[in-house]
């Protein structure tokens, strides 16, 4: 599954992400759109690359449906 | 903090050889059954950003599973609209595979700029056919190609494919004699990685017994479905004690290159590999021929009603499945069955491939490699015990 992650700050073509107040690094060499400060993107496998742009009200319902998901502990 | 999925692969050797292969995996295979309660279009919202590495054959395997269950029709413009948005995302998520995650494995760098211009080109297919952005919508959306658009796409994927391959992909999968000449020019990353793979025993490392999905999937696939209360055939699928494999190889056996292959060196991991480019070659092929095929439609009004229907996709990594059943205009119940889920199955196509393998200092490189070749949508490790 992917989570939604919102971008804290950008130093080049990396950015560092926050999901579940989880912070990492991620490349957004592969990202087709331009990202700011405060946009959302979905990590491919693995984290290391931003696959994709995701609108903001897209991403919080994502992340309301993962938090239920996490709730429920639904392995 | 949701915990990253992942794959462990675990070997054990015995008598210089892998005596047994344990596979753990931490996919959150039930998490669709909280999608109970939601509306249908809110479900095919959510699918794209929540599956995002295959998002469009999520939304479509969805799609599909709903109007069957509430015997919506799918008219005859909406069906190769479809196909080619689920062609374009097979052909991205190989493509920008080979260009990624290929060159790194023979020490090159990542083709990162074939791999983003790949990202682009797919991007662009979506809106040149629904415009309004209704892609998603149960019954279908507004339909209006923009051949000239769609033509473009499909042109630069293809020249973003053939940047990162060092050569026009048609061209390398004609036929053994051109494949062969491709590898040994060594002109790419990916040609340079081939060429590792050709030499014996390498080539036919892997090589377990080949048990490929059926074209619809196993014919008790519904009816193991609708008993899984527990969700033990979401996580560890069989059809009657058979472990399928499905994705490039399971459905490329019939192209002329990928069966020589498969007569010299049988299913390893160069057959694997190569399976994979055919599949980008054939589903180019197939875009550029449903792009001149193309009609406009009008949203149709849809009014889905209780049922239960399946839905089944090609997607990039295999046969993706979504089951629905829909109760007073909600989804009572949902399913959905990956293709990771037979691939990377304790008893599957990775776990037979591996069995057997003589215990040689790579043999965790080779096991990795493995692993890439069935392209899992979680990171994956691979160990000895």
């Amino acid at each position: 599954m992917a989570v939604p992650s919102r971008i804290v700050a950008i130093d080049g073509f990396v950015a560092t992400v926050e999901a579940f107040g989880t912070q990492r690094q991620t490349s957004l060499m592969l990202l087709a759109d331009e990202v700011a400060v405060g946009d959302y993107v979905i990590l491919g496998a693995g984290g290391q690359f931003a696959a994709e742009k995701v609108p903001e009200d897209a991403a919080h319902e994502a992340l309301a449906y993962l938090s239920q998901v996490l709730a429920n502990g639904e392995a | 903090m949701l915990p990253d999925a992942r794959l462990d692969v675990s070997l054990h050797l015995h008598d210089g050889a892998v005596a047994d292969v344990s596979i753990r995996s931490t996919r959150l295979v039930q998490a669709a059954r909280l999608f109970a309660g939601r509306r249908p279009d809110e479900v095919t919202a959510l699918l794209p950003t929540v599956f995002a590495l295959c998002g469009t054959a999520q939304v479509l395997a969805g799609l599909a599973a709903m109007e069957q269950a509430s015997g919506l029709p799918l008219s005859a413009a909406q069906a190769p609209a479809r196909e080619l948005l689920l062609l374009a995302e097979t052909v991205a998520e190989h493509g920008i595979g080979l260009a990624r995650d290929w060159p790194p494995l023979v020490g090159a760098e990542p083709a990162l700029a074939a791999a983003r211009r790949i990202k682009q080109a797919q991007m662009r297919i979506r809106p040149a056919l629904y415009p309004a952005g209704d892609w998603n919508r149960p019954g279908g959306g507004a339909l209006e190609p923009d051949v000239a658009t769609l033509s473009a796409a499909i042109t630069d994927l293809r020249a973003a494919v053939a940047e990162a391959l060092g050569a026009d992909i048609f061209a390398i999968v004609a036929g053994p004699d051109s494949f062969r000449a491709w590898v040994d020019g060594a002109a790419s990353p990916a040609a340079r990685l081939l060429a590792e793979m050709s030499a014996a025993p390498l080539a036919g490392f892997g090589r377990g017994s080949f048990l490929p999905m059926p074209e619809q999937g196993p014919a008790d696939l519904s009816v193991r479905l609708e008993a899984d209360r527990d969700g033990a055939y979401l996580a560890t699928p069989d059809s009657a004690g058979r472990v399928f494999e499905t994705g490039s190889l399971a459905r490329q056996t019939w192209h002329p290159l990928v069966s020589a292959l498969l007569g010299d060196h049988g299913p390893g991991l160069l057959t694997r590999l190569s399976a994979r480019l055919v599949e980008v070659a054939s589903s180019l092929q197939e875009m550029a021929e449903l792009v001149q095929n193309l009609d406009a439609d009008l949203a149709p009004s849809w009014c889905l009603v209780d049922g239960v229907g399946l839905g089944l996709v090609e997607a990039a990594r295999g046969l993706l499945v979504h089951r629905a059943e829909l109760e007073g205009g909600r989804v009572k119940r949902y399913q959905i069955l990956a293709p990771t889920e037979w691939n990377f199955h304790p008893n599957g196509p990775l776990a037979r491939g591996l069995h057997g393998m003589p215990a040689t200092p790579d043999l965790v490189r080779h096991a990795q490699l493995l692993a890439l070749a069935f392209d899992p949508c979680v990171a994956c490790s691979v160990t000895v015990d």
